[in-house]
């Protein structure tokens, strides 16, 4: 009884402490550079909501005032349509803003470590957790 | 002797109620198709509390008590739904954030399960040692490849290259998010098309296939027994290599519906060239009360092109110094 | 009761027989709600997936492939021969012609979307129960979900679009929209755009084949609506399978190849 009841709570403990985390299935870590870090304000041109990852392209205007357009990397929409969000949800022309890495190739692409629209309004939904991200029962 | 026989009688009623009160049950929660075959169609969640293996200080602890399951699933919870809180520059901090997109493991469905793992044989619940010429198999690949990573797609992961992901795979496991799965049913036939690739096409007539043609996700032929759908999985190919299997895998799956909102799903892996014994498992599949969308994997991957482009980038840079 | 029974067994056997046959049928099945049941393997003949329109042959797109892979001729299956394009957007698909090597998505293994899918040269198995349609296309394991009686419109666009349909007599109609616009309606570079309506209808022509009409709209490409037509024949070999046609590792070369690693000097 003692063993089970010890191991238990090291079970417990182990699970505490391990990051069993939804992985990423690529190699982020190749794709972008941690090193170099970018944060922008920009106008959206086009919203790819499409796996295996989605794209947003916005239109950043640079500290000499050229346009210049970015591609950001999030997630897999599939589980933001189950929730109601439809291709209408990020208008062309919304402003969004967004933290992330470029990519290592030097390309104006980033992922988009967060991204909300630019008058502090989260992306998808409304507060700062996405409906269904909690601990429910049926 | 006059009274034995209503006691008898009791007895044998008694015994009649125990034995039809399970199979009034399945009679209940049976439901049809409009062809008459038990109904499983529905679009579900694979995610479930158990974990895949048994930690080994369980041993063969089968079950929680409801107290401790208690605990378990809140943590288990917890775990899988974290603020993903990385330190800015750091490669962890190279990434999206899941709750934006919504992306948690299990999307906000659990469902009651007690067991302390989905494998149930072995005993320990814990998938059986690899034996060795599976041992070589896998550290040849993982040789072939060391320092040659990045030369070229074919060199990446068959979920990088789009090909097969491989919780869609017989047999079918819960993994990371989009752990979901559609059943779809027609006269003769059961498609179950996991969220994040092909569809697996399952004739329910239990034919036997008479080419030899591996395919990526193997062959399947069904049959049902009672109210359970039974389908054997052979056929593989190579490349698929599920877990260092080779292409003799044998899977075997029982899918069952258990009420409304729960189908159970039960399988069992044979490869004598892989696994030193076979191994099962069960786990709930449970009603996703959404629809799948589209995996069109292959058409939006700039990931592939972004991977191998940063790598030459980086011994670009590399040459320079 | 027991009759009851009997007879239930035998039509089922019936029914099953009637669906994994191998052979020819004689009368075009029916599904137990009464409608036509399209269920079962079919495919294409024609070379519409060369080009939609009429067309002599043509050489192939890279001449050392030779004779093998010229173009074949075709009659065409547009109704009135030629497709109405407006005339920037003609433009466009002569563009798509003459880059086709590089810019086919056939060739990229992307999924051929509705109606290219259809006439593809490689069959494609139809799965129908009353209330959804499951359509599963051999190339790039392509997956139709049509809901029956259907009236949603689709969150986002996708590749195979979003389909509702209803039945009109014995006439399967189909409404497809949600198509992103990324894929070709042909090897010739014909198009339409993500603005396309789409409406496919498939009717009983014989136990063993099916008229495919489709009626596509589309007023930034085309001055008006216009109509495609072509039988679907069914598969009647034995022991038939979709077998996989996972195109995309035969792709990566062509997507990806100008990124591999150099070869050590």
């Amino acid at each position: 009884m003692r063993s089970t009841k010890l191991g238990l709570l090291l079970f417990f403990t182990l699970m505490v402490l391990m990051t069993v985390h939804v992985q990423a299935h690529h190699a982020f870590s190749t794709e972008f550079d941690s090193s170099h870090p970018v944060s922008f304000k920009g106008t959206v041109t086009k919203v790819e909501l499409i796996n295996p990852h989605s794209w947003i392209h916005i239109v950043v205007v640079d500290a000499s005032g050229a346009s210049v357009t970015w591609m950001i990397e999030g997630g897999s929409p599939n589980a933001l349509v189950r929730r109601g969000v439809t291709k209408a949800s990020i208008p062309v022309g919304s402003e969004l803003s967004v933290t992330g890495y470029q990519a290592r190739d030097g390309s104006n692409k980033a992922v988009g470590r967060d991204i909300a629209f630019a008058d502090g309004r989260t992306l998808f939904f409304e507060g700062s957790r996405a409906p269904g991200a909690s601990v429910t029962s049926p | 002797m006059k009274h034995t026989q209503p006691t008898y009688l009791v007895s044998l009623l008694a015994a009649l109620i125990v034995l039809t009160v399970p199979l009034h049950v399945c009679a209940q929660e049976q439901r049809k198709t409009a062809w008459g075959e038990p109904d499983l169609a529905g679009a579900y969640t694979e995610f479930t509390i158990a974990p895949l293996e048994r930690p080994e200080e369980l041993g063969t602890k089968e079950y929680f008590t409801p107290a401790e399951a208690e605990i378990f699933q809140l943590q288990r919870l917890e775990e899988v739904n974290q603020d993903d809180e990385t330190e800015p520059g750091t490669q962890a901090d190279v990434h999206y954030d899941f709750g934006t997109y919504a992306l948690s493991a299990n999307e906000g469905i659990t469902s009651p399960n007690l067991r302390t793992s989905i494998i149930i044989i072995p005993n320990n619940g814990r998938i059986p040692p690899l034996v060795p010429a599976a041992i070589t198999r896998r550290d040849a690949r993982g040789d072939a490849r060391l320092g040659h990573e990045f030369d070229g797609p074919e060199n990446r992961s068959l979920t990088e290259r789009c090909i097969v992901w491989p919780s869609t795979l017989p047999p079918i496991l819960p993994g990371g998010y989009n752990s979901n799965l559609q059943i779809f049913q027609s006269p003769g036939y059961v498609i179950i098309q996991g969220e994040m690739g092909d569809p697996r096409i399952i004739p329910t007539d239990g034919r036997i296939v008479t080419d030899s043609l591996p395919q990526w996700i193997g062959n399947s032929t069904g049959r049902w027994e009672g109210a359970t759908l039974v389908i054997e999985t052979t056929g593989f190919n190579d490349n698929t290599a599920w877990r260092n299997a080779t292409a003799n895998m044998h899977v075997t799956e029982w899918l069952t519906r258990l009420d409304d909102d729960t189908v159970e799903y039960r399988f069992r892996v044979e490869d004598p060239q892989t696994w030193a014994e076979p191994w099962e498992g069960v786990y709930p599949l449970t009603n996703l009360n959404g629809l799948l969308f589209e995996y069109a994997c292959t058409e939006g991957n700039y990931g592939m092109a972004n991977i191998l482009s940063g790598e030459r980038a980086v011994e670009q840079q590399a040459e320079k110094q | 009761m027991k009759p009851f029974f009997i007879t239930l067994f035998l039509q089922i056997l019936l029914a099953a027989q009637q669906v994994y046959a191998a052979g020819p049928l004689i009368e075009f099945p029916r599904a137990s709600d009464g409608h036509p049941d399209f269920s079962g393997v079919w495919q294409t003949l024609s070379s519409a997936h060369w080009n939609i329109e009429p067309h002599v042959a043509a050489a192939a797109v890279l001449p050392a492939l030779g004779a093998q892979f010229a173009v074949p001729p075709g009659m065409g299956v547009v109704a009135g021969g030629t497709i109405p394009y407006l005339p920037e957007a003609k433009a466009q698909r002569d563009r798509n012609f003459t880059a086709r090597l590089l810019e086919d998505p056939e060739g990229k293994c992307y999924l051929g979307g509705v109606p290219r899918s259809t006439y593809m040269p490689y069959p494609f198995q139809i799965f129908q129960n009353i209330n959804e349609i499951v359509m599963v296309y051999q190339f790039a394991t392509g997956l139709r979900r049509i809901n029956v009686g259907g009236t949603e419109e689709a969150p986002l666009d996708s590749w195979m679009g979003w389909s509702n349909a209803r039945w009109d007599g014995d006439t399967l109609l189909v409404e497809v929209s949600g198509l992103n616009g990324l894929t070709w309606l042909d090897r010739a570079g014909n198009y339409a755009s993500a603005n396309a309506r789409i409406t496919e209808s498939y009717t009983p022509l014989g136990p063993n084949h099916v008229l495919y009409e489709v009626t596509i709209i589309d007023a930034t490409v085309f001055a008006q609506p216009w109509k495609i037509s072509m039988p679907l024949y069914r598969i009647v070999d034995a022991d038939f399978r979709l077998l996989e046609f996972k195109c995309e590792q035969f792709a990566e070369e062509k997507l990806y190849g100008h990124l591999r690693k150099p070869e050590a000097q």
